[in-house]
């Protein structure tokens, strides 16, 4: 008995520690926002964000954060979500519009199961912009606009360069991102709508999950599946990409020469590769969107309309002069 | 005489717990040589005089997976659990991939080392607190690591500032791809690893007092075992192996991804240990189990990518391989199968396969 009362205590000092540290986590991010004081004059923006997830996401924002500032006008308050996960993101959203700010921000983690947070905000007469990620189903009624770079358009420039380099066709890889995912469902349309009918023959389509490690490790085996009779491969973000250029070294062949690698991301680690002549071709998949979102936000809040999708111009870069252009001043 | 004493060799060999994970690593290979016939052909590269093949491949990737399944079945015979491997993993990766590139890219075996350093201390202190959580606290095992496990990767962004940290470094970059008598160095420092700790549980009484906290705490500390101690030490052994998991896991790109290195890898374990025949209730552990378990998760990967099954449909093929296996290691499940083989075995030679036969589709 004894030893089950210490137990059950000892469980309850770390539920109480667990809770205090995430009162204070929220305190901290609550702290930045508390600081702008008079909200007569500062226009409150609830963003709901994604979180930590990678050198791209982190990029973006910051890049939101550095733009709505106090001198700009607002007050911004930054609520990224527990672990990816949708359930705390909605949370935040609510409180949000129980809290009554002015606009929501909404870059969210799973694209469906937003209707009824959505009409709630319409209800409270808030206006949501969604940044990079879209909601399913899309219904354009319940926000302002989506802005984002778009995946099919970048996948589809891609392709075109990949039909484009072998004119006389050739073997190629698609390292995907999780199966499932609506970003590599894009990928994958805008990549086929290029290739389709070309002399390109996909000889294996694999998940790497977005990462370098398992990037190289997919590759490998691929590689000696195909008795090295790969001349192009087609890696759905940057990572895996890397990942497949040590793997392709390692068997032999000569990364740019005899296999050529295509990614999409654009971060400053595939721009230096790309210089280096590891990567053939980066497509940027642009994060810096947080003036055109400053922009959407003022024409809200006055009334105007603005367009339901407005897509975030990304480039493209081929060579490693492009790359070495550029590499100084990359952001991320 | 000499057909009945191969039976019951036979019999025995097949009691083993990990004879089925033996039996599905060659049915997985044999699978792969179907669609390739070279399939395990082993070449050796001109210029350097290494292996090159996908044997070679496997042997590569399971290292990591050793390393941790090995440490789990220690702590899986107390009876206990580490959730925090793929966590610690994470940690070990960041700090060695932090500190070199702080180092400055000098390339340097003194870095690799302090790095390597380093990152095992970070690891083994981690492993202080799940011991002393589960020991001392009284805890149980499962949420004090489950507690590491979500921290774990914290701490690991904390380190990198959340960002995938990359760098460069020969001595350390030969550890994961490097090649030593014509094999990856990777396999043979977990070979050796493996080893020693096997040496060092079996030909003591250490695994004997290890399994006897698993069987029943109260009887082994009344026989005079420190159980706190014990449990201590195995926390301990299994994060640091899961920091050389953690730099062999980073070491083959040089590049730390907080998210997803060592991801789910505490699951990948905890089925190597259990392909190996030990009980998740604790009390018996096999190292060679678990080597058997490791060696399958990392053929099962590697055919997977191979035979080019799509995506969507991976985690599924992996639960039915995983499935299979389980059900022929029951005894139960096996038993029925006796049973209905017992009548015919009366009968003269000829028959005894074909009842078998008509019960396997059923």
């Amino acid at each position: 008995m004894a030893v089950q009362r210490r137990f059950t205590k000892i469980l309850g000092l770390a539920a109480v520690g667990a809770i205090s540290i995430s009162l204070a986590a929220c305190s901290s991010g609550g702290g930045e926002s508390d600081s702008g004081g008079g909200s007569d004059e500062l226009t409150t923006v609830g963003f709901v964000a994604v979180g930590p997830e990678g050198a791209w996401r982190e990029a973006n924002e910051t890049n939101v954060q550095d733009t709505f500032t106090e001198d700009a006008g607002f007050d911004l308050k930054y609520a990224p979500a527990t672990n990816l996960d949708q359930k705390s993101q909605i949370d935040a959203f609510t409180s949000f519009v129980d809290e009554g700010v002015d606009v929501i921000l909404l870059s969210a983690t799973e694209a469906s199961g937003w209707e009824d947070s959505l009409k709630r905000a319409q209800e409270a007469e808030i206006p949501v912009i969604l940044l990079d990620r879209g909601i399913e189903p899309d219904d354009t009624s319940l926000y302002v606009t989506r802005i984002a770079p778009d995946n099919v358009e970048v996948a589809k420039e891609v392709g075109a360069w990949a039909v484009e380099q072998f004119p006389d066709g050739g073997n190629y890889i698609t390292l995907e991102g999780p199966a499932g995912v609506g970003v590599v469902n894009e990928r994958n349309e805008g990549w086929n709508e290029s290739v389709e009918g070309s002399k390109l023959v996909q000889v294996a389509a694999q998940t790497a999950n977005w990462s370098a490690e398992e990037g190289k490790s997919v590759t490998e085996t691929l590689l000696k599946a195909n008795n090295n009779d790969v001349q192009m491969i087609f890696a759905q973000n940057d990572e895996m990409g890397l990942g497949a250029a040590q793997a392709v070294e390692e068997a032999g062949l000569k990364p740019g020469v005899d296999v050529k690698i295509a990614t999409i991301d654009g971060t400053k680690a595939a721009m230096q590769a790309l210089a280096d002549g590891q990567l053939s071709y980066v497509h940027e998949y642009n994060p810096l969107f947080g003036e055109t979102a400053l922009d959407v936000v003022n024409k809200a809040l006055e009334g105007d309309s603005v367009e339901s999708y407005i897509i975030v111009p990304s480039e493209a870069f081929d060579s490693a002069e492009a790359a070495q252009a550029v590499l100084a001043d990359r952001k991320y | 005489m000499s057909t009945a004493a191969r039976t019951t060799w036979l019999r025995e060999l097949i009691r083993k717990p990990y004879f089925w994970g033996v039996v599905a690593i060659l049915a997985l290979l044999l699978l792969n040589v179907l669609k390739d016939p070279n399939y395990l052909a082993l070449t050796v590269n001109p210029t350097n005089g290494n292996l090159v093949g996908n044997v070679v491949d496997i042997l590569r990737a399971s290292a990591p997976i050793l390393m941790i399944a090995v440490g789990m079945s220690l702590v899986i015979a107390t009876g206990g659990i580490d959730l925090s491997v793929g966590s610690v993993m994470a940690v070990s990766g960041a700090v060695a991939m932090v500190f070199m590139k702080d180092a400055g890219q000098s390339g340097s075996l003194g870095v690799a080392l302090g790095a390597i350093g380093l990152a095992l201390l970070v690891s083994a202190i981690l492993g202080v607190v799940n011991g002393v959580l589960v020991a001392y606290v009284g805890l149980q095992p499962f949420i004090s690591t489950l507690i590491m496990m979500l921290a774990g990767r914290g701490i690991a962004k904390v380190i990198t500032e959340g960002q995938n940290t990359s760098a460069s470094n020969e001595s350390f970059r030969w550890i994961a791809n490097g090649f030593m008598f014509g094999l990856p160095v990777v396999f043979l420092i977990a070979i050796v690893i493996v080893i020693i700790v096997g040496l060092v549980v079996r030909r003591s009484a250490l695994g004997l007092m290890i399994e006897a906290i698993g069987i029943n705490p109260k009887a082994s500390r009344m026989a005079g075992i420190k159980p706190s101690g014990l449990l201590m030490t195995v926390y301990i052994l299994s994060a640091v192996l899961a920091g050389v998991a953690g730099i062999m896991s980073v070491g083959t790109v040089m590049t730390v991804d907080v998210s997803r290195t060592g991801y789910q890898m505490e699951l990948d374990a905890i089925l190597a240990v259990v392909i190996g025949g030990a009980s998740l209730a604790g009390g018996k552990f096999s190292i060679g189990g678990a080597v058997v378990g490791a060696l399958l998760i990392a053929t099962l990967d590697k055919t997977i990518v191979f035979l080019g099954i799509s995506s969507s449909a991976t985690p599924a093929f992996k639960a039915i391989v995983i499935v299979v296996l389980c059900l022929l290691q029951s005894d139960r499940v096996r038993g029925w199968f006796v049973q209905r083989r017992r009548p015919p075995i009366v009968r003269p030679e000829p028959l005894p396969a074909e009842p078998k036969k008509q019960e396997v589709p059923a």
